[in-house]
């Protein structure tokens, strides 16, 4: 009875934290990029103008962001200039928290079908990587293990420490820049 | 709670032994099909493989409408077009693909232009895009590798922007998937050595890669034990059309268990070889398949040693301590593969092809890395990791 009361208040609860996450990994993408050599490396294969989406099927919560060229992202919020030209979609807002809460890897989902892709799946494997990238840098390396496949061997604690401190200034910035009116 | 999770589909009827081509009337008439079109290749009509088909439709009264023997190896946009305009020219009402891979990828996008309408393949690639079912579709390989009777997966050279289109759905699996020993009986040696490689890479990484399933782990194993069995009996006696029976069902089955759980690392190089390179898929799977497992290892010890007991057997796998088992499965596979160069020369390195420059190694990691398989993989690979296999894959 008790479960069933609060069991909106969940859902509520777990869309909110996955649009949450979905803003903070939009613009960490983009401070990302303007930090780290490799993320620049992998993202300059993109074509300049691409635009990648992660959004939860149908309708829920989405982050779009541009490859602006050169290696960069800009994060673009919840709405796109243009249709998009890959997408990663979570089937279920459920299936992405298991994703955003770090209780399932991005490659398991993968593999689980919790995930479709729309557009190139070569630039997805691409975009992949530099969101596990991404996430080794910004989350402690306990629980960066159970966000990637493989915690890199060759990412030490004070690189992780300085990366990761400037990610999380510029995406601190960057909200506050975003939500000024 | 179980954390585990997996999916599992495949509707195809599958119709496999002796006489099994007889089927094909009944089973057409089944779907309310009078006027099917047979969509091959000028090789198989070449090798009398149409005749057994058009022969026992016409035992049971139904006519072939139409055949299109043209299918080129890597089929295009406009020939799926024009094969497209023959069906409605002729009024066809169902599809019969005879051959390889690429005859079943040009009928399955056959299929969907022919039902959904339109003469633009293109606008229909992708994942999801087909909502309805198609026209009816059966298939009849006439070679033991590729699975693509049981696959959800077609891709199309778009000859205009240079690419290739990848469709899928489910919607693309065949009504049927007809396996007529008749069918593989000629297969030459090492086609019939690299097809069957090419399934047993199918099985072996539907069976240690991260997508793995109870269900596709099933057909895995069974397809392993199969080909094990059979292949170096039909290499030595090729008219075995037990033993090519055999290899012919390992071939849909391990196709069964990695379109339902995809495949790694092999499938990645092996990709990116074939469009550098321009070798046949088959002979890049037996390639590279014991050097990824070796990479692999100590994320799969565990499974890789299971596929011992369908690799050598019983006693084999009960002599075998079982810290040493997946190093022994390794072992198997690297002398199978001798058995097969011995027999009909299937190269075992990069340099016995002949047809790869050492310099073109650093391209084929490169094109590895960004294959849509390598997500599936077992331990994450870094470019480093991909240029060390091929170093170790070339001589």
């Amino acid at each position: 009875m008790l479960l069933k009361r609060i069991q909106p208040m969940v859902f509520q609860a777990r869309r909110l934290y996955v649009d949450i996450m979905f803003q903070v990994m939009g613009r960490a993408l983009q401070a990302v990029s303007e930090v780290d050599e490799t993320v620049q490396n992998e993202a300059r294969a993109l074509p300049k103008g691409l635009l990648f989406e992660m959004m939860v099927m149908p309708e829920g919560p989405r982050l779009i962001v541009e490859h602006i060229g050169d290696g960069y992202f800009h994060y673009h919020g919840q709405s796109a200039p243009r249709p998009v030209d890959l997408s990663i979609q979570f089937k279920h807002i459920a299936h992405a928290f298991l994703v955003l809460s770090f209780q399932e890897k991005t490659s398991e989902a993968f593999a689980n079908d919790r995930m479709l892709v729309d557009g190139d799946v070569s630039y997805a494997v691409r975009m992949t990587r530099v969101l596990n990238r991404l996430e080794t840098f910004i989350l402690p390396k306990l629980i960066a293990q159970r966000a990637v496949k493989e915690y890199p061997a060759n990412l030490h604690l004070p690189e992780k420490l300085i990366s990761a401190a400037r990610i999380y200034l510029k995406v601190a910035t960057n909200f506050v820049e975003t939500v000024r009116p | 709670m179980s954390q585990k999770y997996y999916e599992f589909f495949c509707p195809v009827k599958v119709i496999a032994g002796k006489a099994a081509l007889e089927h094909i009337p009944y089973e057409l008439t089944g779907l309310a099909a009078k006027r099917p079109m047979i969509v091959t290749d000028k090789g198989v009509r070449a090798a009398g493989l149409l005749d057994p088909v058009i022969a026992a439709c016409e035992e049971s009264g139904l006519e072939i409408v139409s055949i299109y023997d043209d299918v080129p190896p890597d089929s295009s946009t406009s020939v799926v077009r024009d094969i497209a305009g023959v069906y409605r020219q002729e009024k066809c009402d169902a599809i019969i693909a005879v051959g390889g891979g690429s005859a079943i990828d040009t009928g399955k996008a056959v299929n969907i232009l022919v039902s959904e309408g339109g003469d633009d393949i293109a606008k229909y690639s992708g994942a999801g895009i087909l909502k309805h079912p198609l026209k009816p579709f059966f298939v009849v390989p006439t070679t033991a590798g590729t699975g693509s009777e049981v696959t959800a997966v077609a891709v199309i050279t778009d000859e205009k922007k240079g690419v290739k289109l990848p469709f899928t759905s489910s919607f693309l699996l065949p009504n049927a998937a007809i396996i007529d020993p008749r069918m593989t009986l000629t297969l030459p040696p090492h086609i019939t050595a690299a097809t069957a490689m090419d399934a047993m890479t199918h099985a072996t990484e539907a069976f240690t890669c991260m997508a793995k399933n109870p269900l596709s782990d099933a057909y895995a194993t069974a397809a392993i034990k199969k080909i094990s069995g059979s292949l170096l009996n039909v290499m030595d006696n090729p008219k075995d059309a037990e033993g090519r029976l055999e290899l012919a069902q390992a071939s849909t089955m391990a196709g069964i268990a990695f379109s339902n759980s995809m495949v790694g690392l092999v499938h990645s190089l092996g990709h990116a070889t074939g469009a550098i390179c321009h070798l046949p898929h088959g002979l890049c799977m037996s390639l590279y398949l014991p050097y990824v497992l070796e990479y692999n290892l100590e994320s799969i010890r565990e499974p890789l040693g299971e596929l011992l007991l369908y690799l050598e057997g019983p006693e084999v796998y009960s002599a075998t301590p079982a810290a040493r088992r997946a190093e022994a499965t390794i072992s198997a596979i690297r002398k199978l593969r001798d058995q097969l160069y011995k027999r009909c020369q299937l190269p075992r390195t990069l340099k016995e092809t002949g047809k790869v420059q050492e310099s073109q190694l650093d391209h084929i990691a490169e094109m590895a890395l960004d294959d849509g398989s390598i997500m599936f993989n077992p331990k994450e690979v870094t470019l480093e990791d991909a240029r060390a296999v091929l170093r170790r894959a070339w001589a």
